[in-house]
């Protein structure tokens, strides 16, 4: 027979404003099975958890039921207050008298008889618990870094400076990102090149870090300590092993095509490396524009026009590292933590119509100005209008395009909008003193270090004039841009002739987040932005241990915070790599061999792929749970029929008896 | 149908014994009665003009494959029956491989008893659309094709009533109920090694013969072949006590098919809505 002990928490008012905590107890010393009742002020606390730890010896007690807060506040606590006084840890059972009683009700009566009902339920159900015991596996000491922009480039340095192999994985030819193509950075006006450009070498150049630039990851299987990842190398054309950089293939190619990353402002060669301070500073060649790949497509059909063989880059290459039979081939990694960091990508400003949709070539958006002010940049720095290569002087720009905008499915606020704003009107007159910045804002949000006083500096020493008002509509008159709007402080109508135009573009998540969140089995918004474990006290934690977020991937965030982050992200990464072994949760689903019928609906519905296939004696095939990847959801006990699957501490039968112990009260 | 059906059955039975493609050959035969059919299990070739196919052919003989996992059998299917080949399948009860499907086009099965037979159709067969089998590696008879019924007639007035004369109908039914599982054991998707109506621990459902406990074990059970139901209605067929199952199951089956476009068994790999999560499901339930 169980000694079952009930301690009943006031904690402090909390409960005991509300329930009569006496009358609990009272009630609960005539409950079967129970030995022992009392209650506390509060359990939590030192003199609280010591009267259960001397009940549990004076009372001989085997199990012991504390009806408190949430079990999500204090389970842990009271797991390791009844494993001190050598009882299982799991032989507990939590009655949340708070959260789920004293807070959301008013009637004492009532409340108290609730409280009641929540103590017999729990004493019912922890009748029925049994030991548990937790799990030691292994784990690999590598890390994956997924995406090598700052957050992916700081993550993988920190990790790397910890000791820890590190795989860098970044989709396209060179590490650095969004923040490459920015000209400065606010508030302090640092150029973006000078201080990432450092960092990106160092990322090459770290002992520990293997970089694998234009690749993707495919397929994520395993679990924490023990993942195992497919990694797609896309083909290059080049062997990297011997190319030097040197650059004669990219300045003698022939074929010229739009540079993605000057956002359509400038070209780039077929065999390139996208900007000059790229890392590896080798190039890849675009197969979609090769001349010789035209030409060995025509060679397979000869219709029409025979184009130039080419293979310019081949025969000028010093070191022969022009690789025309290479392939794209995925490589598979073990990894015991990853790190995903995949960032943004801007908003795409053509879906507003009244801001020509896209069609004017002088409405643009910001990023494409920061690639015109760029010393690296189309232009080498010198701020021209697309359409004619003229100076522009009066420049409107306008906020929240893509942010703040239900209209376009984007509610939020992208947040580095209204200081890089601030930061162009300031650059803007510094560039060239007669330009006048008008700037349409709905409000300016410049929380942050120094933020505001940065975006007082465009208005008091730069002279933007601020606008608090959306622009209805731009059009085209001659040479100008006209733009109409409203100053909505004034309530009066405005119209500017406009040089150039610069639309705020917000910032969304990169294409494909959704899929490897997939893959990873993480958490994402309607917005394809990954979800944190808790957006406070686990901003870089996931649902899934071993994944961790970091950067623009989780939300619109600026430079100094995705660099916060990815440093955080690799302090998790470091804490868990510096362990020899992982304990894993034994609150995991279990399978009844004998019941199983093998029908797989449970691994249909895990959301872990935790269930796997095992071959019985007889030859029955029939599921069971890798306890490694199980999270105890729970999603597989509902979908199996035959009741073969069954949760540790969750139990059908403990669930059961809660139940039935309250119909038949 | 009649004697041409039963020669072609008889002659690819005969073919598959010979050459050793199956060991074992699930038909129908002619009963004791000499007037109706039960199933018949044929091992040796010699044994096929045991074989027969009329309209009395009335079991689901796709049940009988549970028994032989892992061994080469053939199977006559009618159109009804071939779905819960597709629904075994992707349960995975069953391998495709080992199995030898006998299709056969069936304009509709008879009313009939022992040593008697009806010329009226079965309940079952006035809303049939699938006379012509789902999956077939032999086929026999042509396909018909006629307008397709009404389906869910029965059901949708059974809506009509209010929800008490829908309780006090189904309470009715329970009290009828012996339990004897019948409905169970016909039922080609119920294939638990241990139902959950016989477990004691937990004890989902009383053991007690009374309203309450039947009413929760036919409630379960129709909830259990949600969205897997291949309305064949063999349940409702072998109830002694004739509660109405099909009202139950066929419910359901036209909820599935309301919310998910989705009828069991149609295919062996259409992803069973159930058990599968679509992130831009509109359940219609949001707004």
């Amino acid at each position: 027979m169980s000694r079952i002990g009930v301690f009943v928490c006031h904690c402090g008012t909390n409960i005991g404003g509300i329930v009569n905590v006496p009358e609990v107890v009272e009630a609960a010393k005539a409950m079967p099975l129970v030995a022992y009742a009392d209650e506390n002020k509060y359990t939590c606390s030192e003199v609280g958890q010591g009267s259960i730890r001397d009940a549990i010896r004076e009372q001989k007690l085997d199990r012991v039921v504390v009806a408190a807060c949430s079990p999500r506040m204090h389970e842990n606590t009271f797991r390791k207050t009844v494993a001190t006084a050598g009882l299982n840890p799991y032989l507990l059972e939590i009655a949340n008298l708070r959260e789920h009683c004293s807070w959301v009700h008013s009637d004492s009566k009532k409340a108290t008889a609730k409280a009641i009902d929540h103590v017999r339920m729990a004493v019912a159900k922890v009748a029925r618990h049994e030991s548990l015991f937790p799990k030691q596996v292994g784990l690999t000491k590598r890390a994956l870094v997924i995406g090598g922009g700052i957050t992916g480039i700081q993550a993988a340095l920190d990790i790397a400076s910890a000791g820890h192999e590190v795989v860098l994985v970044e989709k396209e030819p060179s590490v650095g990102g969004r923040m490459s193509q920015l000209d400065k950075t606010f508030p302090t006006l640092d150029c973006s090149a000078c201080i990432l450009t450092p960092k990106m070498v160092d990322v090459a150049q770290h002992p520990n870090i293997t970089l694998l630039s234009y690749s993707e990851v495919k397929e994520v299987r395993g679990f924490v300590g023990n993942f195992e990842v497919d990694i797609l190398k896309k083909a290059k054309m080049v062997d990297h092993k011997t190319c030097t950089g040197c650059g004669t293939c990219w300045q003698k190619c022939p074929e010229k095509v739009t540079s993605e990353f000057d956002l359509g402002l400038g070209q780039r060669t077929a065999i390139y490396i996208p900007f000059a301070q790229a890392v590896p500073n080798k190039p890849v060649i675009d197969m979609e524009n090769c001349r010789y790949q035209k030409y060995l497509k025509w060679t397979q059909t000869e219709e029409g026009k025979k184009p130039p063989e080419c293979r310019i880059c081949e025969k000028l290459c010093p070191t022969k590292s022009i690789a025309w039979e290479q392939q794209e081939e995925i490589v598979t990694e073990k990894f015991g933590a990853l790190v995903v960091a995949t960032g943004f990508k801007t908003f795409d400003h053509s879906v507003y119509g009244e801001y020509g949709a896209g069609r004017y070539p002088d409405v643009i958006s910001s990023l494409q100005l920061e690639r015109l002010m760029s010393a690296a940049g189309p232009t080498e720095g010198e701020v021209l209008r697309p359409s004619d290569n003229t100076h522009p002087k009066n420049i409107v720009f306008i906020q929240c395009v893509g942010s703040r905008d239900d209209k376009v499915g984007r509610p939020y606020c992208s947040k580095v909008c209204c200081m890089y704003t601030a930061k162009h009107a300031i650059m803007l007159k510094e560039h060239d003193p007669e330009v006048q910045c008008y700037v349409f804002y709905i409000d300016i949000r410049a929380g942050g270090k120094d933020f505001e006083e940065f975006a007082r500096r465009a208005q008091d020493e730069s002279g933007a004039v601020y606008l608090r008002g959306r622009v209805s509509q731009i059009y085209q008159d001659g040479k100008t841009l006209k733009v109409l709007g409203e100053d909505s402080l004034i309530g009066r109508p405005v119209e500017i002739d406009a040089d150039l135009v610069v639309l705020a573009t917000g910032m969304e998540a990169s294409e494909d987040a959704d899929r490897l969140a997939q893959t990873l089995h993480i958490s994402y918004n309607i917005y394809n932005f990954l979800i944190e474990a808790h957006p406070k006290l686990r901003p870089v934690e996931t649902q899934t241990d071993g994944v961790f977020v970091a950067g623009a991937a989780v939300g619109p965030r600026d430079i100094p915070d995705c660099v916060a982050h990815g440093s955080a992200a690799a302090a998790k990464v470091i804490g868990l790599l510096s362990q020899d072994s992982l304990t894993t949760d034994p609150l995991t689903a279990i399978v009844a061999p004998m019941k199983c019928v093998g029908c797989f609906a449970c691994k249909a519905v895990c959301p872990f792929n935790a269930i796997e296939e095992q071959t019985t004696r007889d030859g029955r095939i029939i599921a069971s749970v890798n306890e490694s990847l199980c999270k105890g959801c729970g999603l597989c006990v509902v979908a199996c029929r035959p009741g073969a699957i069954n949760l540790r501490g969750f139990t059908n039968q403990q669930l059961l008896s809660e139940v039935m112990t309250l119909v038949r009260r | 149908m009649g004697e041409d059906f039963t020669q072609q059955i008889r002659d690819k039975a005969k073919e598959l014994l010979e050459n050793g493609a199956v060991e074992c050959v699930i038909g129908y035969e002619t009963g004791s009665d000499g007037v109706s059919a039960r199933p018949a299990f044929i091992y040796d070739a010699a044994e096929v003009d045991r074989l027969a196919f009329d309209n009395t052919c009335t079991h689901n003989l796709v049940k009988y494959l549970l028994d032989k996992k892992g061994k080469s059998t053939a199977v006559v299917v009618k159109g009804c029956d071939s779905r819960a080949l597709n629904l075994l399948l992707s349960e995975r009860q069953i391998q495709r491989d080992k199995v030898y499907v006998i299709g056969v086009v069936c304009p509709g099965v008879v009313e009939w008893g022992w040593n008697k037979r009806s010329e009226q159709l079965q309940k079952r067969c006035n809303w049939c659309r699938q006379h012509t089998p789902v999956v077939s590696d032999f086929a026999v008879g042509e396909p018909i094709t006629e307008e397709p019924p009404a389906e869910f007639a029965d059901v949708a007035e059974m809506a009509t009533k209010t929800a008490e004369d829908r309780a006090t109908f189904w309470r009715d039914q329970a009290e009828r109920c012996i339990r004897c599982y019948a409905c169970r054991q016909a039922c080609p998707g119920c294939y638990c090694i241990d139902c959950f109506v016989e477990l004691l621990d937990p004890e989902w459902v009383g053991i007690r013969i009374a309203p309450d406990e039947n009413w929760m074990w036919n409630t379960i059970r129709a909830y259990h072949l949600g969205g897997r139901c291949i309305s064949c209605n063999e349940c409702e067929r072998v109830c002694p006590v004739n509660i109405p199952l099909s009202l139950l199951n066929r419910k359901l089956e036209q909820e599935v098919l309301d919310l998910f476009d989705y009828k069991a068994g149609m295919s062996e790999d259409a992803p069973a809505p159930l058990i599968t999560f679509k992130k831009d499901e509109n359940l219609g339930i949001a707004e």
